[in-house]
């Protein structure tokens, strides 16, 4: 089935770099070079509010919704090595709810944390499942993991993760559990998790090789059964990768696995599943997992790709190829948006031209 | 400034370039006159990629004169005159871009370090251009340049690679995929400088970088 365009949002005069939708609120935000993130009502399609081109002195390059809470909050990270974290606060949550399918809602948000710490670019940022952690990453090779207060207006550092060698592109969340995956300008994916004697202590437990370039993005599977844990990854090297967490720990099967790593438990063992049959032509670099199974990729040579599994022998097939989907601009990212009214799942892109487009996957 | 880095490099005549008269000798006799008019047909040409594309309109849409945009008012006018006062103009958009198009759109450019272009340095060569030209605008398209470092632990390859891609994200069509590499064997760490030219988020902060940003219109202030 073809991939249609469902609908384009003009707005940003400059490149889209990042978009994030609300779980709880039909609400989009992007993230662009030109220092502002828009919200737009989902529902009516309707801009609700330009976070505006003072708070950021450079590009915006990530956002993220909170995943928990009554009322929305967004985090933005930017090239001028700050975060921000913008919230509507003080609201009825049924009227709010209630106010997405009216036109022309004048809305309020409020700036309400600026996060320094890192040293330059600000590449990603991702909320835990919980809400209660905020991970960032930057040029400047290390990832801070921020713990989140009540108001949203406190962040405390509780560590900084500096086991990869070069600029950390992508760091995210699962969207279940806490473990906090990684992608590098190294060709590396790093995985982290909570020390299991102390909390407070953050630790690598698993390493992924293999790509031949920058891995730009990761995403992790949003079905979650029996810790059945897999991610998606992409690269400079134009290849899309599954990789799967083995499901015994610390127990391995395979015998090259050196024994000092098996008993150690503050270990995960990872092996590639897959590698996507080859679609891109250049870089790709953007991949996101839907909520009912597919992946999407995205990149410089303007094409998405949907992939899907074969259930019965987990083999992943090409399902759909949409070109210059940005005309001849680049693509930087793209997510899926589950729809609950309609059930359905769409696509969101955001390319160079400064277009954030939706899109059909029948 | 600290001693430079390549003291005594070989440097080539601007007359020995490689330039458009070139293939058209037997018509212009290859003299003074005609380098003259080369110049004039350059600019034409090279001014031909500013008008009339519609793609580029939708695309190059900040109007704060980013680094990055083509709305810069002045280039608009001047092409849009040309354009108004010379029949040839419609046909100039026609003719695909070629490698000697890429190499007078960069081959002008500074040096960082000597008061020499990078034609003359021989940075930039002609036979190292390649343009991948899609027969349709709207196509994806792709240029490859290899640039020859004049000695091969250049500490200033990556400022040139940089100043290169900016000089082309400038002038040509959004369609244009640029790659930048670094010719083989020719530098020390060539894959640590090809992987920097050619990531798309280094390069775009390294343009929102005020000093850098200076660095390189320096080296573009001698482009045509």
């Amino acid at each position: 089935m073809p991939i249609s365009l469902c609908h384009s949002f003009k707005g940003h005069k400059d490149k889209v770099w990042s978009t994030s939708v609300n779980p709880k609120f039909p609400l989009l935000a992007t993230a662009s070079s030109d220092k502002t993130c828009r919200l737009y009502n989902l529902n009516t399609k309707q801009l609700i509010e330009v976070l505006d081109e003072k708070t950021h002195k450079k590009a915006i390059r990530t956002v993220d919704w909170k995943p928990s809470g009554d009322y929305p909050i967004l985090a933005l990270g930017s090239f001028d090595a700050t975060i921000s974290i913008w919230g509507r606060e003080n609201d009825d949550y049924e009227e709010y709810t209630t106010t997405f399918n009216t036109e022309n809602k004048s809305d309020d948000w409020e700036l309400m944390a600026i996060i320094e710490g890192h040293e330059n670019e600000i590449k990603s940022v991702s909320w835990s499942c919980d809400g209660e952690f905020l991970s960032s990453c930057s040029r400047d090779k290390t990832i801070w993991v921020w713990e989140c207060d009540e108001t949203n207006e406190e962040f405390e550092c509780v560590s900084v993760l500096q086991d990869h060698t070069q600029d950390v592109k992508c760091c995210k969340f699962h969207p279940r559990e806490i473990l906090l995956g990684s992608s590098s300008y190294d060709d590396t994916i790093r995985l982290y998790k909570q020390d299991i004697y102390d909390e407070d202590d953050w630790c690598c437990v698993s390493e992924l090789t293999g790509h031949s370039g920058t891995v730009w993005s990761i995403d992790f599977e949003k079905t979650y059964n029996d810790d059945k844990v897999r991610l998606c990854s992409c690269s400079d090297d134009s290849t899309v990768r599954v990789w799967k967490r083995l499901k015994t720990i610390g127990n391995s099967k395979k015998e090259d696995v050196p024994s000092t790593l098996r008993s150690e438990p503050n270990s995960e063992e990872w092996e590639l599943q897959q590698i996507l049959p080859e679609a891109h032509e250049r870089q790709v670099y953007c991949c996101s997992w839907s909520p009912t199974g597919k992946i999407a990729s995205v990149g410089s040579d303007g094409k998405i790709v949907i992939y899907e599994e074969d259930k019965n022998n987990e083999e992943w097939k090409i399902r759909d190829v949409h070109e210059l989907a940005h005309q001849v601009a680049e693509i930087n990212s793209c997510e899926w948006w589950y729809n609950k009214d309609e059930e359905k799942e769409y696509l969101i892109t955001g390319g160079d031209d400064g277009i954030v487009n939706i899109w059909n996957i029948d | 400034m600290s001693d430079p880095i390549n003291a005594n490099p070989t440097v080539l005549d601007v007359s020995q370039l490689p330039s458009r008269v070139t293939f058209d000798k037997s018509v212009n006799g290859g003299n003074v006159a005609a380098i003259f008019q080369d110049d004039d047909l350059r600019d034409l040409l090279s001014l031909s990629l500013f008008n009339g594309n519609d793609d580029m309109k939708e695309f190059r849409v900040d109007p704060d004169g980013d680094v990055l945009s083509m709305s810069d008012p002045e280039i608009l006018s001047v092409a849009s005159s040309v354009d108004g006062s010379s029949s040839e103009g419609e046909n100039d958009e026609d003719e695909p871009i070629d490698a000697q198009e890429i190499f007078d759109l960069v081959s002008t450019i500074s040096d960082p370090e000597h008061p020499l272009t990078l034609g003359q340095l021989a940075v930039i060569s002609l036979a190292d251009i390649k343009v991948l030209n899609k027969k349709a605008k709207s196509e994806i398209s792709e240029v490859i340049i290899k640039i020859t470092p004049t000695i091969t632990h250049c500490s200033l390859a990556t400022l040139i690679g940089l100043g290169i891609r900016v000089r082309l994200e400038r002038c040509l069509p959004p369609r244009f995929r640029i790659t930048i590499l670094v010719k083989e064997g020719t530098h020390q760490s060539e894959n640590q400088v090809n992987k920097q030219l050619n990531d798309k988020e280094r390069v775009a902060a390294a343009c929102e970088n005020e000093q850098l940003l200076g660095v390189i219109s320096q080296m573009l202030s001698t482009c045509k």
